[in-house]
């Protein structure tokens, strides 16, 4: 379990991250959603012990994150493409698994592993260089998990990514999940978190504004369904809490019916209302 | 350990994948050595006189046009002096060869057909053998002349008979035959001579082996005259030291980018979320910036050695070796701790470094600087680092004249990098 108290970060005039304080359970992904500059980078650099907090603790299983201990548990994948473009795929791995104690013998096996489980074995050999940026990603997930690490942080893993290598990198996501780890999750795509996050995290001006399941989210801040229904009478519209309810009603008074549409309230629906619709640049 | 040698090989690995990097840490350092020592040697085409000091201990009309002879010689460039002068130019290697004619040359020059060959010492170091052999080919050929001379010019002829003929009378060590042979026939040569005055062909000459061999034009005698080595073997000692610098001068900018670079790229986030120390993060980056230097050291003094002549002595090679990678590890830590991006941390560190190459003596030798440059270039790493390597290669500096140059260095080195490991912010910005 990652355990967050009360944490606070300054970078000079900035308040970077005001007082958050969360739990995530081992085994869920989580995600934390945001505005650009809204804390998530600095919140996950705490939380791997990237960087330190002015206040407040961090702990993943009681231990303190910058501790040999806990790095051995964590996994980043940095918002860039971390990784050496003039080196092979293999020799990026070999690299960064020889930073951990992985015995010898194993390190093979483990990289054969990481590069089947993001779908670049018939890459091995080639250079980092040559591949597509939804390949670096993938790649960038291998070398974070080659040390089978219970924490995998993933800082908007897939920023730049076709369709298809994102949705390579959504069943990365969901394998790991049943593989008993903990992922954390930041993005600026509210589909990605709906689809695979078992709890969010909504953070703006380096708060946290909300805190939940996706369901929980949309009940407490995603507001009314929007329906529309076209019949003889013209087009009704009006906002339901219950639509189900208001439907059956409206229906009963309407003849000859052409057409209902309904716009349910989603995550993106929680974010603008919690961040409002000013541009952040 | 293990996880500093594993950063180290992955930085070895992408220097050699960049080939830019390559040409100038390598390839770049010897061309500008062998260029510019080219250039300085003179084997473009320039002249190749030898320069020699003659010393006339005769002084008299033979020898003086003797003397005469070598200067107007195209093989010598000649410059008069004493025989104490002559042998200290040698020695400090300011000239060639010295040639010394004795008393008693110019009597010696005269006799054609008796007593000794006019002798000729030559002072010549003794590894110089192929310019000792020329030097006597060349004094030969002046040597024959006597007998062109003596052949071509009757009255001379004449002369040299009536004195090989007193000769003869005063030299007991002539046998009794040869005396009565000769006596016969050098007076029938001389009424010969007489009467071929004005033929203008002349006799001929033809000599017989043997030292004492009258008949020799000249008897050359070589003196060792050991070259004190306290001046540079040839050019290329100049321009190895100016190359080397160049070489760690490429060493250093490339492993300061690697550093910024791992920031902006992210993979320094990876580095600092491994269980890997800060400080093993820092040295797998010094320890491939040293390694990288001894490479290149290694590199351009075997070729150095084995292909432009430069003699070195090792151990003290070894010592400046060891004391500029100090010196330029500790440099490389600070640049890298000075800037954001790999661009500002290339212009600093090209503009300190020409900066100090220019003062330093990586582009014109140290010692044709003017004074006030000179003394301006003890604030450069750069001229430490040369003078460190010249006194390993030609200025003969003992063990404790090395000292001064390596504890400078290793002073630079280690004040920059515990600068640069403080300073140095790992963490993205």
């Amino acid at each position: 379990m990652i355990q967050v108290n009360a944490l606070n970060k300054r970078f000079g005039s900035i308040h970077a991250v005001k007082d958050i304080s969360l739990e995530i359970p081992a085994g869920q992904i989580f995600g934390l959603l945001g505005p650009n500059g809204a804390g998530k980078s600095t919140s996950i650099s705490i939380m791997t012990g990237l960087i330190g907090c002015d206040s407040g603790s961090v702990t993943l299983d009681g231990l303190n994150p910058q501790s040999k201990k806990a790095r051995l548990k964590i996994g980043l994948i940095p918002q860039s493409i971390a990784l050496y473009e003039e080196l092979s795929a293999l020799d990026n791995l070999s690299f960064f698994a020889s930073l951990y104690d992985i015995p010898k013998k194993k390190i093979s096996e483990k990289m054969e592993w990481a590069l089947d489980f993001v779908g670049l074995s018939d890459r091995a050999n080639d250079r980092v260089s040559q591949f597509s940026g939804g390949m670096k990603r993938r790649l960038n997930l291998a070398a974070s998990i080659l040390h089978d690490p219970d924490y995998i942080f993933m800082d908007e893993p897939t920023a730049g990514v076709d369709p298809q290598s994102r949705n390579k990198l959504f069943e990365n996501v969901l394998k790991l999940k049943e593989l008993g780890k903990t992922v954390i999750y930041t993005t600026h795509y509210m589909e990605e978190a709906q689809k695979l996050c078992d709890k969010v995290g909504i953070i703006d001006h380096g708060q946290l504004l909300a805190l939940g399941t996706v369901d929980e989210l949309l009940s407490r801040y995603g507001g009314d369904t929007k329906v529309s229904i076209s019949s003889e009478q013209g087009v009704k519209h009006f906002e339901s809490g219950d639509v189900s309810k208001d439907l059956i009603e409206a229906l009963k008074n309407s003849n000859k019916v052409y057409d209902i549409s309904m716009n349910r309230p989603d995550l993106e629906t929680v974010f603008l209302n919690l961040t409002g619709r000013q541009l952040r640049d | 350990m293990n996880k500093i040698l594993a950063l180290m090989k992955k930085d070895f690995k992408l220097l050699f994948r960049d080939k830019m990097a390559v040409f100038f840490t390598f390839v770049f350092p010897l061309v500008f050595a062998f260029i510019f020592g080219s250039i300085f040697s003179g084997d473009g085409g320039g002249s190749k006189a030898l320069k020699v000091a003659v010393v006339d201990l005769d002084q008299t009309e033979q020898s003086k046009a003797f003397v005469e002879q070598i200067s107007e010689a195209d093989e010598f460039t000649v410059t008069l002096s004493t025989e104490e002068k002559a042998k200290d130019l040698v020695r400090r290697g300011k000239r060639v060869a010295y040639f010394i004619l004795p008393k008693g040359f110019g009597e010696d020059y005269k006799g054609v057909f008796a007593g000794s060959p006019p002798e000729v010492l030559v002072g010549i170091d003794p590894s110089r053998k192929a310019e000792a052999g020329y030097l006597e080919g060349s004094l030969m050929k002046l040597g024959i002349n006597r007998f062109e001379q003596a052949f071509s010019d009757p009255t001379a002829m004449t002369e040299q008979l009536d004195a090989s003929i007193a000769q003869i009378q005063d030299n007991d060590d002539i046998p009794e035959e040869w005396k009565s042979l000769l006596n016969d026939y050098l007076p029938k040569m001389k009424e010969l001579t007489a009467q071929e005055i004005g033929s203008g062909e002349g006799f001929g000459f033809g000599g017989e082996e043997g030292a004492e061999n009258p008949m020799m034009p000249l008897k050359v005698t070589k003196q060792e005259e050991v070259v004190k080595r306290s001046g540079p073997q040839n050019a290329f000692a100049i321009t190895i030291p100016q190359g080397v610098i160049w070489a760690i001068m490429g060493c250093v900018i490339g492993f300061a980018i690697s550093i910024v670079q791992e920031k902006t790229l992210g993979t320094m986030s990876r580095l600092i979320v491994a269980p890997i120390s800060r400080t093993q993060i820092v040295a797998g980056k010094a320890l491939g910036c040293f390694v990288a230097q001894i490479a290149v050291v290694t590199l351009l003094f075997v070729v150095a050695y084995f292909i432009l002549g430069v003699r070195f002595n090792l151990p003290k090679l070894m010592l400046a070796a060891v004391a500029s990678g100090i010196c330029f590890v500790g440099l490389m830590m600070f640049f890298a701790s000075l800037a954001k991006t790999e661009r500002s941390v290339a212009g600093i560190t090209n503009a300190f470094l020409l900066m100090m190459g220019m003062v330093g003596g990586a582009m014109i030798p140290l010692f044709v600087m003017p004074g006030w440059m000179q003394a301006i270039s003890n604030f450069s790493p750069v001229k430490w680092a040369i003078v460190a390597f010249e006194g390993a290669i030609w200025r003969d500096f003992s063990y404790g004249e090395m000292m001064t140059p390596v504890l400078i260095l290793i002073a630079i080195g280690v004040v920059a990098f515990i600068l640069g490991t403080r300073m140095v912010k790992l963490e993205q910005a």
